[in-house]
């Protein structure tokens, strides 16, 4: 429930839209089950008095009838349109509400989101959030009211089958429900799991295929894979049945309550008690009303999922901020010096560490850190970003780091990562997002100095060259360079290289550090730090720290 | 690119003819079970047939004849019974088509992983490495409903409305005829609407994915996005695409949702119809109430197939949707293997390229007209930049490709002519992540020779330099690996896949970058275990490192799929150490 408020006041400038989904969503039902009652009481009353020969004013019902029938159609027609116009703004909100709720978070709170399979399930959150309102909020809330307004309709004419009614009503929108949770609980749990097993298991195997050929283990892999699909689709059946089991209950509640309407009603027009013509009215409005509440056991049935869904988003986006950030420029940077002294700081899985460093980059210095992997130069540059804590003392132009926000900081720094994101978009589009009001001169200049110039020119489409979904349509070499030269062309006054050459060919490498180095001559004000351990980089600075690994504990 | 999405788009309807054909075709091997879902609906239908006329016969009794509620008694207990007949039916017909999709989905998800793996080892499955899997898992998944709903509903569609009216028509011949001519014009209106929305509405599916794609994209790359500065901006691109998403999909929902208007209108309308005419016949006393009643219950009834068949629509887009990705790949032929009966030669083997040629269709990443010799117990180590060939160079090598044209020789013999088993059996790969299940060391250690014996596995552990981390862990050799080997660092992986190759019986070894991405020190440690494993067997070394290339005999520097010179390491790394 409190998951629903929260979703409410996530959605909340939508409610117009919702409330209206919602109210048309009540009148089709209305209109729905008014057009059978009154149906049915017309032909009964035409009947009767066919029978008695009194006579009946049939013009009023039947244009009722019609109007109801009209109603009804295009009702629920506009109800459709309301109701996903709602569903797609809600779902424009909450987008950007999680995507500003994760900008502070990154990149610490996010690691374990970066996997392909985590990834992949964020997704499937996100999509199962957005048809909260669509699939749960929306049927229950007309359901519900629909439930209440039809028990008060027929209580009008005749309480005993209101109760009855009643009685049948809450069996099949609460009851049956309730219990179909119960049973699909476990076998639910078991097939998310298996679910997952087979996905990591396919992967494997199709990463995994040449070897597994060679040594002779294909089929014994596929056995496997078959052993998975077959439990997973066992689950998936046994939910399939209890699924049956609910659609079967409503079958037969629905049946029996217009029997105990028949009964109860016919009691009562048999002492005279409810009109007879009335009778046909109740028996077919009951009929319609179960209908309309047959879609409380599918919505119920989604919830649990769908609370696990937004559970782990919410979770998400409670986790508290990792790097808090400055509100105010209490210090401001006078030059572009860095200074790190007595600096202790860890990665939170704790296998990198740094402990007690101090190191001075003076306006227009070149530093390259060198040193075994895990001995924390990446982490280095990942405290100079914000993107950890760290114990000591960190200013850039005299300036605490912590002193400054976030976003003021990041403009003084310009940064290769260790492992540069592609969006998916052209080439140019990827680096200009460090400098979107780069000039063509100062991005041709960028390209050139990562060494891109040449490929560029032999693409058909030149700078216009989609990366493809995570880079997948240029090599690891090529997407590295694409990464620099968005750093290169930000002609931010600080730039951090992390393994600026890794994945290129030797020659490749070479070039690129001899284009560096001629940049930098000619931006003599820059200040450098970069990390490698690749020997060519070396020439990239003025001075070479190598920094080992002092194993310790920060408390 | 609006251009692109058209053609796509389009090209995606007409392979939905085809995949519509192969579901059909997957639907036979289950026919029994649908036939039986079918059986069962209709059976429902019966049932409903007669709650109906009791229902109605009832009403008669009661409004008409004034009788007495004992008299109903026995007809509410028959409609509860009927209700627990209808229900019972409702849950075996359910079960009945689980079972059925069950079926399905286990046969093709098995079919379709041997297929994959028979198309990859070749090189030929295509599409990225997630896509394939999300086809098996999920995709498979997705045709779920296809089975369960949209095709019994096709049938029931075609069967229930005629069975209601051939029993409503002897009752009351006008409102039958008012069905017969209003039923006609449902599925006409919807085709003539479904039409035009069915290419908007696929547009629109593989828009929303793009959507998600985006943000998803974003979120990945949150880091990159706040050192650029540019967090804030695409915040405000993700609300306008969004809303751009929004307003384009609201557009083709108008038009869409009007098939299903055009049901509805039509059902609602026929049954006001029905109710007016079956009023005026009782006004004039020609008709019983109990007949006319039975009427107006069953006129609902009557285009309930129709309607559930315009529901289920969303199930066959989603079946019809997996299908187009899965009957293309089940549909490929993989090439044969070798089939040759030769035993290759013990000992370390050497091995020429003739004039080979291996393009993948593709511009990048082929080989053309290669001569080349690996000497039997040599170290080779392959250059070049990526795209230059060297991965199908070291894929026909081990046979996973057959060259198009000019031949490989094994020790003098075509490697066409060798049993493929036991050639197989003779190479070991090592790639940049290699293989790892979620098992013990052990069980990962023995994967190519599961008869190995400790002193074996502990001889192959030291020559691999992997003796120090394996010690240090607390289960030794019956540590259980996480998933893809988690828990240890990629240079402890590799040193492990060497230790593999090691105790293997194969006497050929290809490495793929097998130190790319190691520090120095880790990169030292692999280099001596190749150096370890290089006695007596042949290996070829795609590196670009230059510690891992002193190691080698010689350098073979691969431009454009040709090779374009051979050297010796030290000649390949001088300008490097000039350099330095």
């Amino acid at each position: 429930m409190s998951l629903i408020l929260r979703f409410l006041k996530i959605s909340g400038r939508q409610w117009r839209w919702m409330s209206a989904g919602i109210i048309l969503g009540v009148l089709v039902i209305a209109a729905n089950s008014l057009l059978m009652a009154i149906s049915g009481w017309f032909i009964a009353s035409m009947a009767v008095s066919g029978v008695t020969g009194a006579s009946f004013n049939y013009f009023f019902p039947s244009a009722t009838i019609r109007f109801l029938a009209i109603a009804r159609t295009v009702g629920r027609y506009a109800e459709r349109l309301v109701t996903h116009e709602a569903t797609f703004r809600i779902l424009a909100e909450l987008r950007v509400w999680l995507f500003k709720k994760l900008i502070p978070l990154t990149p610490a709170s996010l690691e374990r989101y970066s996997g392909g399979d985590v990834t992949g399930r964020l997704r499937a959150d996100i999509d199962a959030m957005e048809t909260l309102y669509l699939r749960i909020i929306a049927p229950m809330a007309t359901g519900v009211v629909s439930m209440v307004g039809g028990v008060v309709f027929i209580a009008c004419f005749s309480l005993s089958s209101a109760t009855a009614m009643f009685l049948f009503l809450l069996l099949t929108g609460v009851g049956l429900p309730l219990l179909v949770g119960r049973f699909s609980e476990a076998p639910g749990k078991r097939s998310a799991l298996l679910a997952a097993d087979l996905r990591n298991r396919v992967t494997d195997g199709i990463q995994g295929l040449e070897e597994l050929v060679l040594l002779g283990a294909v089929e014994r892999q596929a056995a496997f894979v078959d052993d998975l699909s077959s439990d997973l689709i066992d689950e998936q059946q046994r939910l399939a049945g209890i699924n049956g089991f609910s659609i079967a209950g409503m079958v037969f509640f629905a049946g029996s309550a217009v029997a105990a309407v028949l009964v109860t009603a016919g009691t009562e027009v048999a002492a005279l008690q409810v009109s007879p013509p009335n009778l046909v009215m109740l028996l077919l409005f009951s009929a319609a009303i179960f209908e309309s509440v047959g879609q409380l056991p599918p919505a119920l049935n989604l919830f649990p999922a769908v609370r696990e869904s937004s559970a782990r988003i919410f979770e998400l986006s409670d986790a508290p901020i990792p790097v808090p950030d400055a509100a105010l420029i209490t210090s401001m940077p006078v030059d572009n010096a860095i200074r790190f002294t007595n600096v202790s700081a860890s990665y939170l899985a704790g296998s990198g560490v740094l402990h007690d460093f101090s190191l001075t980059v003076p306006p227009g210095g070149s530093v390259v850190l060198t040193g075994g992997s895990g001995a924390g130069k990446s982490l280095l540059l990942e405290v100079l970003l914000r993107f950890r804590n760290y114990q000591g003392s960190v200013t850039v132009g005299g300036a605490e780091i912590t002193a400054l926000p976030k976003e003021s900081l990041l403009k003084l720094i310009a940064a290769v990562p260790q492992r540069p994101h592609l969006f998916n978009g052209s080439i140019r589009d990827n680096i200009l997002l460090g400098n979107p009001s780069a000039s063509d001169e100062l991005l041709r200049s960028a390209v050139y100095d990562s060494c891109l110039e040449s490929w560029i020119d032999g693409l058909p489409d030149g700078l216009d060259t989609q990366v493809g979904l995570n880079g997948s349509a240029v090599s690891g070499g090529e997407g590295r360079r694409i990464a620099l030269a968005r750093a290169l062309v930000k002609n931010a006054p600080i730039l951090l290289l992390d393994e600026p050459t890794e994945s290129l060919d030797l020659q490749t490498e070479l070039e690129l550090v001899s284009r560096l180095k001629q940049r930098f001559r000619n931006l003599p004000g820059c200040t450098i730090m970069v990390v490698s351990h690749r020997p060519a980089c070396l020439f990239l600075g003025d001075l070479t720290i190598r920094i080992t690994s002092v194993p310790c504990n920060i408390p | 690119m609006s251009d692109h999405s058209e053609q796509s788009s389009d090209d995606s309807v007409h392979s939905g003819k085809g995949a519509e054909r192969w579901l059909f075709e997957e639907a036979r091997e289950v026919r029994g079970l649908l036939f039986s879902v079918v059986g069962l609906a209709v059976a429902i239908g019966v049932l409903i047939v007669f709650q109906a006329r009791l229902l109605a016969t009832a009403c008669q009794a009661l409004v008409i004849d004034g009788a007495a509620v004992d008299a109903i008694l026995p007809l509410a207990a028959v409609l509860v019974l009927l209700a627990a007949g209808r229900a019972l039916c409702t849950y075996i017909m359910e079960n009945r088509s689980a079972a059925a999709a069950a079926r399905v989905k286990r046969a093709v998800r098995s079919r379709l992983y041997r297929k994959i793996q028979l198309l990859g080892s070749a090189g030929l499955a295509g599409g990225e490495t997630g896509s394939l899997v999300e086809t098996v898992t999920k995709g498979v998944d997705e045709l779920e409903h296809y089975f369960t709903r949209f095709l019994p509903q096709l049938v029931l569609a075609a069967i229930l409305p005629f069975m209601f009216l051939i029993i409503i028509v002897p009752s009351e011949w006008r409102s039958g005829l008012v069905l017969l001519f209003s039923a006609p014009c449902i599925p006409l209106f919807m085709i003539l609407i479904g039409r035009g929305s069915e290419k908007l509405h696929r547009r629109q599916w593989s828009k929303l994915s793009r959507m998600a794609g985006h943000l998803l994209d974003l979120v990945a790359g949150l880091p990159d996005l706040v050192i650029s500065g540019a967090a804030k901006r695409e915040a405000e691109v993700v609300a306008k695409v969004s809303d751009d998403y929004r307003s384009a999909t609201m557009t083709v929902l108008r038009v869409a949702f009007l098939s299903a208007f055009t049901l509805e209108f039509f059902a609602t309308v026929g049954t006001a119809v029905v109710a007016v005419i079956i009023g005026f016949r009782l006004l004039s006393g020609e008709l019983p109430l109990g007949e006319g009643l039975f009427v107006l219950l069953m006129a609902p009834e009557f285009y309930l197939p129709l309607r559930n068949l315009g529901l289920s629509y969303h199930s066959r887009m989603q079946g019809v949707a997996a299908a187009e990705r899965i009957s293309p790949l089940l549909g490929k032929v993989a090439p044969a293997g070798f089939s040759g009966t030769l035993l290759p030669a013990p000992g370390a083997p050497a091995i020429t390229f003739e004039s080979v040629s291996f393009r993948y269709g593709g511009e990048r990443g082929g080989v053309r007209n290669v001569d080349f010799t690996l000497p039997s117990g040599s170290v080779t180590a392959l250059v070049g930049e990526s795209g230059a060939g060297k991965t199908t160079f070291a894929r026909l090598l081990v046979g996973l490709a057959r060259p198009e044209s000019g031949r490989i020789l094994v020790n003098g013999q075509d490697l066409t002519l060798l049993d493929a088993e036991s050639w197989r059996s003779s190479i070991a790969w090592v790639s940049q992540s290699p293989y790892f299940t979620a098992g013990t060391l052990r069980e990962n250690l023995t994967l190519g020779r599961p008869d190995a014996d400790d002193d074996e596995i502990a001889a192959a552990i030291r020559a691999a330099a992997a003796d120090q981390f394996i010690n240090k862990m607390s289960g030794g050799l019956d540590t259980v690996l996480g998933d893809r080997g988690a828990g240890l660092s990629g240079g402890e992986l590799r040193r492990l896949a060497l230790a593999r190759a090691y105790l293997s019986p194969a006497t050929l070894i290809v490495l793929d970058e097998p130190t790319a991405g190691l520090d120095a020190e880790s990169e030292k440690l692999v280099c001596d275990a190749l150096h370890n494993l290089a006695s007596g067997r042949t290996l070829l070394v795609i590196s670009h490192r230059e510690q891992t290339l002193s190691r080698a005999d010689r350098v073979a520097e691969m431009v454009d799929g040709r090779i374009d010179r051979i050297i010796t390491p030290h000649e390949f790394l001088s300008p490097v150490a000039g350099l330095v």
